[in-house]
């Protein structure tokens, strides 16, 4: 059930300026959330940001009770956030939305992620049930340079498979987009039985051309404008091809591309 | 002393003052892990529609100071989805529920009206004539009062409902509109919707909203709204008013009644505090409760010189 917590700042990692993950003592969300759900964020006591903002759990502990989330400085909140003294408190409203798909798969499938830059912020808690499952997964991050790519620390000793790096100026990993990356190996014969994605709207808009043709089932954890977060506003709306709009909060956010009109 | 929060709009009485603001609280049934929807004096549906209607391309939402800007565009699931799918769940989480209608045309205000008629379980019919973000209808009734006049009477010859009529604040004059709906049979008068507001982002000089412009909400418009709210109390004694402006607290219903308004829909602060409308009404019992008053004893409060409420020694200042 979805509910509106208080939550106490316990820890903040800088992964590089502008990329942190702040970790919430916040035991009965940490115990509800599933990856791939979201939580509506509130930084207290403040006229702008007047909405809260939906954040990606990143990770959750039930039995530590806490729930983590990685976040790239934009704007205000986030500038908040990664300012914000340890103990302080924010109001977290979640758990939100749908979670991705794993339980269906057969122990030692094969699967891929795909993270443009901090979409790779839902996939610590999603690697860890994929290799609790007994699943091997090749994690497929992009970033525009190396700094981009400083959040890879978070995935140290969590991916069951390969690490492939991508950065556009070449920098780090391979050079171009992470979609090409994937789009490499699939050409030369690697198969999944399931790829997730989260990334910017470029970025899915170039898997869905990969993933497409290749057949590959895929999640993508889509992100629009969210007013709410539980479906009252219909502010975050994405184009459909079932219907005229998808309701990204909580019709998604994980969709199947094929539902979307790119 | 009978129920001190319960209230009477002409033909409508509610349990208490707060109500939830249309567009802001869904079917009401998104709502429910977060307020008892029976609980709430009433809640105010999406704007429904003959036909589902698909809104607005994205983006339709842009935050603004103290608020946002929205052109959602009405998307709805049709009148005969609401009565055969939404409201038999909302009757039974024991809702009172006012549902909200739109048309392009002064006819499709009628049919949805009618095809309401043989529903149970509506306490009211609120027309919203003041949508500011589509293309026909909506707006363009609100600000004119003779086009207000001819859909509202015709509007009302066709349910035994209590009618309310939702006010335009961008309507040239605000206390005409008011007296052509009032005149033309409208029980109850909610003022007031959003205000036509516009945002640019300066990297590429294209308004934020695909709509262009938007519809202004939050507490940023809330003084805004309280003015309208008192104006026309005072020009229109008597009748039934529910204000709506950027309430989020306590406070802001209680400024709402002193301006004149029987009760309050909560708009905009039902998206970042879902149970914000039950908690109001915990906190206007408890107020009214302290100071030994009625909720009626504080409607136009300020029309009448002001000054503390209740006097009682051991009142709150």
């Amino acid at each position: 059930m979805k509910a509106d917590h208080r939550a106490t700042l316990t820890r903040r990692q800088i992964f590089s300026p502008g990329l942190f993950s702040v970790t919430f003592d916040c035991p009965d969300l940490a115990r509800a959330v599933l990856p791939g759900q979201f939580a509506m964020l509130e930084v207290p006591e403040r006229a702008q940001p007047y909405l809260r903002r939906a954040y990606s759990v990143a990770d959750a502990d039930a039995g530590a009770g806490t729930v983590e989330f990685l976040i790239k400085t934009i704007g205000r909140g986030t500038r908040a956030l990664e300012r914000m003294p340890e103990r302080s408190t924010v109001r977290l409203l979640g758990p939100m939305g749908n979670a991705f798909t794993v339980a269906d798969l057969p122990r030692g499938a094969r699967v891929a992620i795909v993270a443009g830059g901090i979409g790779a912020a839902p996939f610590p808690a999603l690697l860890r049930g994929i290799a609790k499952a007994g699943l091997s997964a090749d994690f497929f991050l992009g970033g525009r340079n190396a700094k981009e790519l400083s959040i890879r620390a978070r995935f140290d000793g969590l991916v069951p498979g390969e690490t492939v790096l991508a950065s556009d100026d070449g920098a780090l990993g391979e050079k171009g987009f992470v979609t090409e990356a994937l789009a490499r190996r699939l050409g030369a014969g690697t198969r999944y039985a399931r790829l997730y994605a989260c990334g910017p709207m470029p970025m899915f808009a170039a898997l869905a051309k990969v993933v497409g043709p290749a057949r590959l089932p895929s999640e993508f954890s889509t992100e629009a404008e969210m007013g709410c977060g539980f479906g009252a506003c219909l502010g975050c709306v994405i184009p459909g091809t079932e219907k005229p709009f998808i309701v990204s909060c909580s019709e998604g956010p994980i969709l199947s591309p094929e539902k979307i009109q790119w | 002393m009978s129920d001190p929060l319960a209230v009477t709009l002409g033909p409508l009485t509610l349990n208490n003052p707060i109500l939830t603001a249309s567009g802001t609280f869904g079917y009401g049934l998104e709502f429910t892990d977060f307020v008892d929807l029976a609980a709430i004096g009433g809640l105010c549906t999406k704007g429904l529609s003959l036909k589902p209607h698909a809104g607005n391309a994205p983006p339709r939402i842009c935050e603004t100071p103290a608020g946002m800007l929205n052109a959602i565009g009405l998307q709805n699931v049709g009148v005969e989805a609401f009565v055969s799918e939404k409201l038999p769940k909302l009757r039974a989480c024991g809702a009172t529920v006012i549902a909200n209608v739109w048309g392009d045309l002064e006819d499709d205000y009628v049919t949805v009206v009618r095809a309401l008629e043989g529903a149970d379980g509506i306490a009211a019919v609120e027309l919203n004539i003041s949508c500011p973000n589509v293309r026909q209808g909506g707006m363009l009734f609100g600000n004119s009062p003779p086009l207000t006049r001819a859909l509202v009477a015709k509007v009302r010859a066709a349910t035994r409902r209590p009618l309310i009529v939702k006010l335009s604040p961008n309507a040239p004059d605000l206390v005409e509109s008011a007296r052509a709906a009032r005149e033309a049979g409208a029980d109850i008068l909610s003022l007031v919707n959003t205000f036509v507001g516009m945002a640019i982002a300066p990297e590429t000089a294209r308004p934020r909203i695909s709509f262009g412009t938007g519809g202004l909400s939050g507490p940023a418009i809330r003084p805004l709204a309280v003015r309208m709210v008192y104006q026309v109390a005072k020009a229109l004694p008597g009748v039934p008013l529910m204000g709506i402006g950027g309430i989020a607290e306590l406070s802001d219903v209680l400024e709402f009644l002193a301006a004149g308004a029987t009760a309050i829909q909560v708009g905009t602060a039902n998206f970042k505090d879902p149970g914000v409308s039950g908690r109001l009404v915990k906190e206007l019992t408890d107020y009214c409760a302290a100071r030994k008053t009625t909720v009626a004893a504080l409607v136009g409060r300020a029309h009448r010189g002001g000054g503390r409420v209740g006097g009682a020694a051991g009142a709150e200042g």
